[in-house]
């Protein structure tokens, strides 16, 4: 540009009029393009929303935190985010703007004092394009080229997930229920499924299937799971007519050893049988006519799918068919199991809807179109058969299924909605709605739970959240019922305290060391922890309520079952939890003189406990009643626990009364002190 | 006192004051160093615009744009993967004018491709190529060529899914010549995948080696104009001239203002493409090369060799040899001279057919290279 | 015309210019926050000077009240070591600086500055290292 300074003198002399105007006229235009760039600058969107601030703060000011202006940013490079959200939420962390307009408006909740915005910005739960300064560009709705956009208040649980791993995200309903289903399901038996291990796929061994389970019920269950269990954790495979026929008479070939024990029906007891099974609580884990636990398959309809003789073997010694089953092999006498087997065979006997076809043997020339199909749609996944290899998992890894691109030419010839969660929908709902030959079955969930599941997958992303911010439950490992081997298991019982507890089955619902078998709520169904109970309980009490459980919290539903465990086996376990599963911790006394009992008198009174446990005839059903507790807790423990109760137990009912420790050694000195009542002592 | 030293200080610069009289006028022409590469006296001929349509000088001017825009640019630009995308984004979203800059540069580099080889049609059909001038115009061809690599490195440089998969067409293309062409896109590449090494390597050719190279052979077009005796022209006629002060310097700053003021309004008015962050694992359908090699790209679905082979060899070397083979002096300096006839049809021919083939391949062909309407 | 011309071209060349420096200027840093929590009080014992290495700073706790000096010599940058009771003294060119932050001994020529800090919401020690504050500045927390 040396000719930069053009003095006018002389040029109109030289030079034609039409080329000066040229000049003029281009000169215009180039001032009026400089300056119609930076007035587009000084528009820029933030620039607008700060000065409104600004006259919102002259108006009303805050003690601000931080009152900087100018462009905004968080920057998070472990993360790798950049958040410039709040050059225009400028009031997003002043409670003072709770009520002030969009985008000025405060955080609602106190979010941002869990997650404060400066170590976790705001995309990352949000989602959205956090680089952008302008409304559109941040992506609070969908926009081209940005896969991420802000995500509605259920899908950001899903976003919850990415950082917290566990079962049960605290404050988040979908993401748990769906997480809770997804191990329901068994979803890792087919996919790998990061926080799933495939150990928790429970489904029953198929050996022996032609003993146990008429054709008629096998046709129906393979047709339609859910019309026998209305919660079955199978699927619907769709499986056309000849494919459940083949499959039948696949499964019903004679797979494995299993021989079934006889017994003399004709002296069997259905009355007798009645009143074992409510004795031994067996509704603690089955459901029968709605009611009961979900731990073990429902028994509504089992006499349609259990021959009388297999039900028998089975009560006397379920591990020799199902060896990783959950179920003990309770103390019955033969001919208690055959009273109880004869009852549920009469009592539960009717079969479902669609399960009364024909019970005509399907044609063993299908067989091996059968073995086929238990092959192709990857029954071995979940059940195991004697002579059928364990193969690969057949459904893709779920890891990265939260950040999966679409194929959208498909999905809009079959009218489905093109975003990532409408697909998950839409499949875990149907699979078939997405693929016909789609190999994963239905499972039948309702609307909620297929909702619930997507944002369970939508957390599976590709790119997982930095260890330091991530969070996961304390290791938990199924019980290795069944496993020749430990293989490495953090504890496993040994010796004849071992074998009891395997007998008995006790971690199918207690935990040792973290090891113990965890329902679909990522719980075990026993708040009672063994790792410690010889601390907490007298030896005396331990051998009389393993021999004899009865309910120590009275509105609790699920209670021990009564395994009738032999005497001196009680005794052994006993012995062997008092002396072993202690902590020398909470070990300790309590003085009891009549001065401290008093003051623990008054602070039971001032607590208000009665108003959960009893105490003599009166007081609540919330906890434990303390009648005679005396002779069940230690003193030490109940010390311990007086102080700490969310430390022993996080989430319990039993408030912290923030109490010092000489007034926990009086209440519980107190407590303990406490007759036992003279009508009902123990059980019923 | 100080109006002295401000007097002999400007004097020291510019040797002569404003230039007012004939002399005055020639001696700036020749004192300047910013000026010198202008005769003092033009041909008339050579100032008509319809003659030269300014696209040489335009071409320059987009050159000048571009090396400024693109030295703002680089200093807001990280050349590896995972930065180069969120780059653009601050650009975009953080850096005041930041979009602006990348506007212009964008659409001066496009603009720039275009512009090139529209010059280099005028000089064909003007016949400009000849005696004296056929090496200028060899060099005319490797500016070309320059232009594209040019256009072409810098098209990775965003990292998004637009730059990805050009470049990953665009190198296979490169890869189909026999031989040289899968070590050439090994070298250019640094490895067989695009990836950091690629980024580093286009970015350093992008920013220092194509330039660098490209202003000298510029420097060297533009000395070779004044060496083979100005632009062409009719020979054998007495020509009229005038002094290049302030006749050719006024002209050229026009057309300076008016290529500012067409860039300043596409950027304001168009914002340069950015798709998702480059994805290996995702080609979009159809992934496209940049424009000026869709031509090719369309060829090589005829057949590789064809198409990645023959013609742009056949192309380039017919460019190289061209002034060396058409040896008849006849025809210069005017445009579609009848004694051409022959020579214009068929350049002509080929040059429509060369922006025909990349209008096919940027406008008609829609997913799995299937012909589509582009209304 | 000329006139409207040129003026039009000085006007838009210098805007061009203004614009083209403006965008030299960066808006967003890639830098962490230099306002910034060092903690709650309680983290820093009674009478103690505790370097925070990642800041480049001293925090003191002292009966007075809290403060906090940079640690970066005034001379060239290095960074300083504090002995308590005898002040800082910088390893690269020998300044030395008195406890409270003066210069003891050059070649640095200025005291080591102190940083503005206050109390957060949330009960944190936060420091700003934009602004600098004079020597009676303590922070009861």
């Amino acid at each position: 540009m040396g000719v930069a300074v053009v003095k006018p003198q002389g040029l109109g002399r030289r030079v034609s009029p039409g080329l000066l105007l040229v000049f003029g006229l281009l000169s215009v235009a180039l001032v009026a393009t400089v300056v119609w760039a930076v007035w587009k600058e000084a528009r820029a969107e933030w620039r607008v929303w700060q000065g409104r601030y600004a006259a919102l703060e002259a108006g009303a000011p805050v003690t601000a935190e931080d009152g900087a202006r100018g462009l905004q940013q968080i920057w998070l490079p472990d993360l790798d985010r950049v958040d410039r959200c709040t050059s225009c939420h400028l009031g997003i962390a002043e409670p003072e703007r709770a009520g002030a307009p969009q985008p000025f408006r405060a955080h609602p909740g106190r979010w941002l004092e869990i997650h404060r915005p400066d170590r976790y910005g705001c995309t990352a739960c949000h989602g959205g394009q956090g680089e952008a300064t302008s409304y559109r560009g941040a992506a609070h709705g969908p926009i081209p080229y940005w896969p991420e956009p802000m995500a509605s208040r259920e899908l950001m649980e899903a976003r919850c997930g990415t950082c917290h791993r566990e079962r049960r995200p605290k404050g988040t309903d979908w993401l748990a229920r769906g997480r809770a289903l997804m191990a329901d399901r068994n979803c890792t038996a087919c996919h790998e499924v990061p926080g799933h291990d495939a150990a928790e796929v429970r489904a029953p061994r198929l050996d022996g299937l032609a003993l146990k389970v008429p054709p008629s019920w096998l046709r129906g269950w393979l047709k339609k799971p859910n019309g026998y269990l209305p919660k079955s954790r199978m699927g619907d495979f769709r499986l056309s007519e000849r494919d459940v026929e083949a499959l039948a008479a696949f499964l019903l070939q004679p797979h494995g050893k299993l021989a079934l024990d006889r017994t003399d029906w004709s002296k069997a007891d259905t009355e007798k049988g009645g009143e074992l099974f409510r004795a031994s609580r067996c509704v603690t884990c089955h459901e029968v006519n709605g009611r009961g636990g979900t731990l073990a398959p429902a028994l509504t309809h089992v006499g349609a799918k259990a021959s009388r003789d297999w039900l028998y073997s089975w009560i006397r010694d379920p591990h020799r068919f199902q060896p990783k089953t959950l179920m003990p092999r309770f103390q019955f006498r033969d001919d208690e199991a055959r009273d109880l087997a004869a009852y549920l065979s009469s009592e539960y006997g009717e079969a479902p809807e669609g399960f009364q076809a024909s019970d005509a043997a399907p044609s063993p020339a299908l067989a091996e179109e059968g073995r086929g199909i238990y092959e192709k749609r990857g029954c071995y996944s979940c059940h195991e058969l004697e002579g059928f290899p364990a193969l690969a998992r057949i459904g893709p890894k779920l890891a990265a299924i939260g950040d999966r691109v679409l194929e959208p030419a498909p999905l809009v010839a079959r009218g489905i909605r093109t975003t990532l969660p409408n697909w998950l929908f839409t499949k875990v709902s149907g699979p078939e709605r997405v693929l016909d030959a789609a190999r994963m079955p239905t499972f039948g969930f309702a609307e909620d739970e297929a909702a619930a599941v997507t944002v369970a997958l939508l957390s599976l992303r590709a790119r997982e959240a930095p260890p330091a911010r991530t969070t996961r439950d304390p290791v938990r490992v199924p019980p290795a019922y069944g496993s020749p081997t430990s293989g490495g298991k953090p504890y496993e019982p040994q010796g004849e305290f071992g074998a009891l507890v395997r007998r008995y089955r006790c971690l199918s619902c207690h935990t040792i060391g973290g090891s113990g078998h965890v329902t679909a709520t990522g719980a075990p169904l026993s708040t009672v922890r063994l790792d410690r109970i010889g601390s907490q309980l007298t030896r005396e009490h331990l051998e009389r309520y393993i021999a004899k459980p009865y309910g120590v919290r009275v509105a609790l539903p699920e209670r021990m079952p009564h395994l009738n465990v032999a005497p001196e086996e009680a005794r052994t376990l006993a012995a062997y939890l008092s002396t072993v599963m202690v902590d020398d911790a909470i070990e300790g006394t309590v003085p009891v003189d009549a001065v401290t009992v008093a003051r623990g008198k008054q602070l039971f009174d001032r607590h208000g406990c009665v108003g959960c446990h009893i105490v003599g005839d009166k007081g609540g059903y919330v906890g434990p009643d303390l009648n005679g507790c005396g002779a069940r807790l230690k003193p030490g423990w109940a010390v311990a626990w007086l102080l700490e109760p969310e430390r022993w137990k996080p989430g319990t009912l039993e408030p912290d009364h923030g109490l010092t420790r000489p007034e926990a050694e009086a209440l519980t000195a107190y407590v303990l002190s406490l007759p036992a009542r003279k009508a009902k002592g123990a059980g019923r | 006192m100080i109006n002295d030293i401000a007097r002999r200080l400007w004097l020291s610069v510019f040797r002569v004051g404003w230039p007012r009289t004939r002399q005055t006028r020639v001696e700036a022409m020749l004192s300047s160093f910013v000026l010198h590469v202008h005769p003092t006296w033009v041909r008339v001929h050579a100032l008509r615009p319809t003659y030269t349509l300014g696209l040489g000088l335009v071409s320059f001017y987009l050159f000048l744009v571009l090396t400024v825009t693109g030295l703002a640019l680089m200093l807001y630009y990280v050349p590896h993967p995972d930065a180069a995308y969120r780059s653009m984004k601050d650009l975009e979203y953080a850096v005041t004018f930041g979009m602006f800059l990348r506007n212009a540069h964008r659409w001066a580099a496009h603009g720039m491709v275009a512009v090139v080889f529209l010059h280099m049609c005028r000089v064909f059909l003007t016949g400009a190529y000849k005696a004296p001038r056929e090496f200028n115009w060899v060099v005319g061809v490797l500016l070309l060529l320059l232009t594209l690599a040019l256009s072409f490195t810098g098209y990775l440089l965003p990292w998004d899914q637009l730059a990805y998969w050009a470049i990953t067409v665009g190198t296979a293309i490169v890869a189909y010549f026999p031989v040289l062409g899968p070590q050439v896109r090994y070298l250019l590449l640094g490895g067989h995948e695009i990836g950091a090494a690629a980024l580093l390597r286009f970015y350093v050719l992008h920013c220092l080696v194509l330039p660098l190279a490209m202003a000298f052979l510029v420097a060297l077009h533009f000395w070779r104009v004044r060496k083979d005796g100005g632009l062409s022209a009719p020979p054998g006629r007495l020509h009229r001239r005038v002094l290049a002060w302030p006749h050719l310097v006024f002209r050229e700053l026009l057309v300076l203002v008016l290529v500012l003021v067409v860039i300043h309004a596409a950027a304001l008015l168009f914002d340069a493409p950015l798709e998702e962050i480059a994805d290996a694992t995702r080609t979009p359908n159809p992934a496209k090369a940049p424009w000026y090699f869709l031509g090719l790209q369309e060829l090589v679905r005829y057949g590789a060799i064809f198409g990645g082979v023959v013609v742009p060899t056949g192309l380039v070397l017919a460019l190289l040899l061209l002034p060396y083979l058409d040896t008849h002096p006849r025809g210069v300096g005017v445009w579609f001279a009848p004694e051409r006839r022959t020579a214009n049809a068929v350049f002509v021919a080929i040059a429509l057919a060369v922006v025909a083939v990349t209008i096919v391949g940027t406008f008609f062909r829609g997913p799995n290279w299937a012909w589509v309407w582009p209304w | 015309m000329v006139a409207a011309g040129t003026t039009g071209l000085v006007a838009g060349a210098l805007g061009l210019l203004g614009a083209l420096a403006r965008s030299v200027v960066p808006d967003v840093l890639y830098e962490p926050p230099r306002r910034f929590p060092v903690g709650r009080p309680g983290d820093f014992p009674p009478a103690s000077a505790t370097f925070v290495s990642e800041r480049r700073l001293f925090v003191f706790n002292t009966p007075e009240g809290f403060y906090a000096i940079s640690a970066v010599c005034t001379h060239l940058g290095c960074n300083v070591n504090h002995e308590v009771g005898k002040g800082f003294a910088c390893p690269c060119h020998g300044s030395t600086f008195e406890e409270d932050g003066r210069v003891r001994k050059g070649p640095a020529a200025w005291p080591l500055p102190r940083f503005s800090m206050s109390l957060s919401r949330r009960g944190e020690l936060v420091v700003d290292t934009r602004r600098t504050v004079g020597a009676d500045f303590r922070l009861k927390a």
